[in-house]
């Protein structure tokens, strides 16, 4: 990682080749998973279709524990999806890093906040949009004035520092991980067997925490997203 | 700002939404849904199926019951027909031997009646016949009588009875 990455503009548009391509390659991932997951389905269920009911009974809890109402079945499946995707998104990171010449091709999209906000962002979004739909657009606006009409500035600026907290503590933690994964490797190069055979075990290591960290990071964001939403969606 | 990667993942993101849901999810969980259905539909038969079990082992336990007493009536009925059988015998024996007795007393008083009148007759002639020989005459019994009568008058008066 050299903090230099592929640019590329489109009709005024910045890409991040780097990004783009660990969220597609994090996607393809995802969807080839599920898809691999759900072949053959039956009503006595196998070893595959036993991994994806415990995934979806997993991400169902984790939006049943926010919202217990029935409004909560219009959030499962984009739950399940966005835990899949920062799951693996944040895994990604950990075994493939591409560099080439000066500059980084390949890492965990979730490495960056641009990627991190933008999921956020989704969150939120949806959060205010089912806000609406569910509560009206009265109740939806009477929602930043409860529950005293005086914290009315407290919860606008809970907005904005819900939305910065949500993406920046995904990105801080992943971005983390990945510069400490470089600094062993740069450790293991630095000369020496000792070094090189040390820094293997504390990379191997910190990879293993690492995996604990992307799950735990995948399970805090899509937890406080959906706290985030019945924050918006059930009337108080 | 990379406002295109913006753009970008949440575009992917957005079809992978849509991907996974038309792939995987709605036929898993149409298949929860059908196996939560499957099984408390399994449930509500095996409940009823329990019910139903019950219900016949309580019949049968009560038919059973049924017949215990139905057994202890027939025997109790057989055993007050022997006794009832056994007395009637009893009695009808008892009246016949107690008639025969009846008959055969009289039989026999009947036969000593008879026995003793023969002897009687018998008597009478053999001292008719005896007498006859004696006074070596003919007597006919109204002369007899009179002859005896006469002599127990002579006897009466010879003891000077009157």
């Amino acid at each position: 990682m050299n903090e230099k990455y592929p640019q590329f503009t489109f009709y005024g548009l910045d890409f991040n080749l780097t990004n783009d391509l660990g969220v597609l390659v994090s996607a393809i991932l995802v969807f080839l998973l599920v898809f691999w997951l759900s072949r053959n389905l039956k009503m006595r269920p196998g070893g595959k279709q036993n991994v994806l009911e415990w995934i979806m009974d997993f991400t169902n809890g984790i939006v049943k524990s926010a919202i217990p109402g029935s409004e909560r079945y219009t959030f499962n499946l984009f739950a399940f999806t966005l835990f899949l995707f920062i799951f693996i998104a944040n895994q990604l990171g950990l075994f493939i890093e591409l560099d080439i010449g000066k500059d980084t091709w390949f890492r965990s999209p979730t490495a960056s906040p641009v990627i991190t906000m933008t999921l956020a962002l989704a969150v939120l979004v949806l959060s205010h949009y089912f806000g609406v739909v569910f509560r009206g657009f009265k109740g939806y606006l009477k929602g930043y004035a409860s529950p005293l009409p005086l914290l009315l500035p407290i919860n606008l600026l809970e907005e904005f520092t819900n939305f910065i907290t949500l993406s920046l503590r995904l990105y801080g933690n992943i971005f983390a991980g990945e510069v400490l994964v470089l600094l062993i490797r740069q450790w293991a190069f630095s000369g020496g067997a000792i070094n090189f055979v040390s820094a293997t075990v504390a990379e191997i290591a910190w990879q293993g925490f690492s995996v604990f960290i992307g799950s735990i990071q995948a399970y805090v964001f899509v937890t406080l997203g959906m706290v985030y939403t019945s924050n918006k969606v059930l009337p108080e | 700002m990379s406002l295109g990667d913006t753009l970008f993942t949440i575009v992917t993101f957005l079809i992978l939404v849509i991907a996974v849901g038309k792939v995987a999810w709605k036929p898993v969980a149409k298949m929860m849904a059908d196996r939560q259905q499957k099984i408390s539909g399994d449930l509500d038969y095996a409940e009823k199926s329990r019910k139903d079990a019950e219900e016949l082992a309580d019949k049968r336990r009560e038919e059973l019951q049924h017949s215990h007493a139905d057994a202890v009536k027939i025997v109790n009925r057989a055993k007050e027909n022997g006794e009832k059988q056994r007395q009637q015998l009893l009695d009808a024996a008892n009246t016949e031997v107690a008639t025969l007795k009846k008959n055969a007393q009289e039989d026999i008083d009947q036969a000593r009646k008879d026995a003793l009148a023969d002897a009687k007759n018998d008597v009478a002639n053999l001292s008719l016949t005896i007498a006859q020989k004696l006074i070596g005459k003919e007597l006919n019994a109204t002369d007899q009588k009179d002859l005896i009568d006469d002599y127990i008058k002579r006897l009466g008066d010879a003891n000077g009875s009157h």
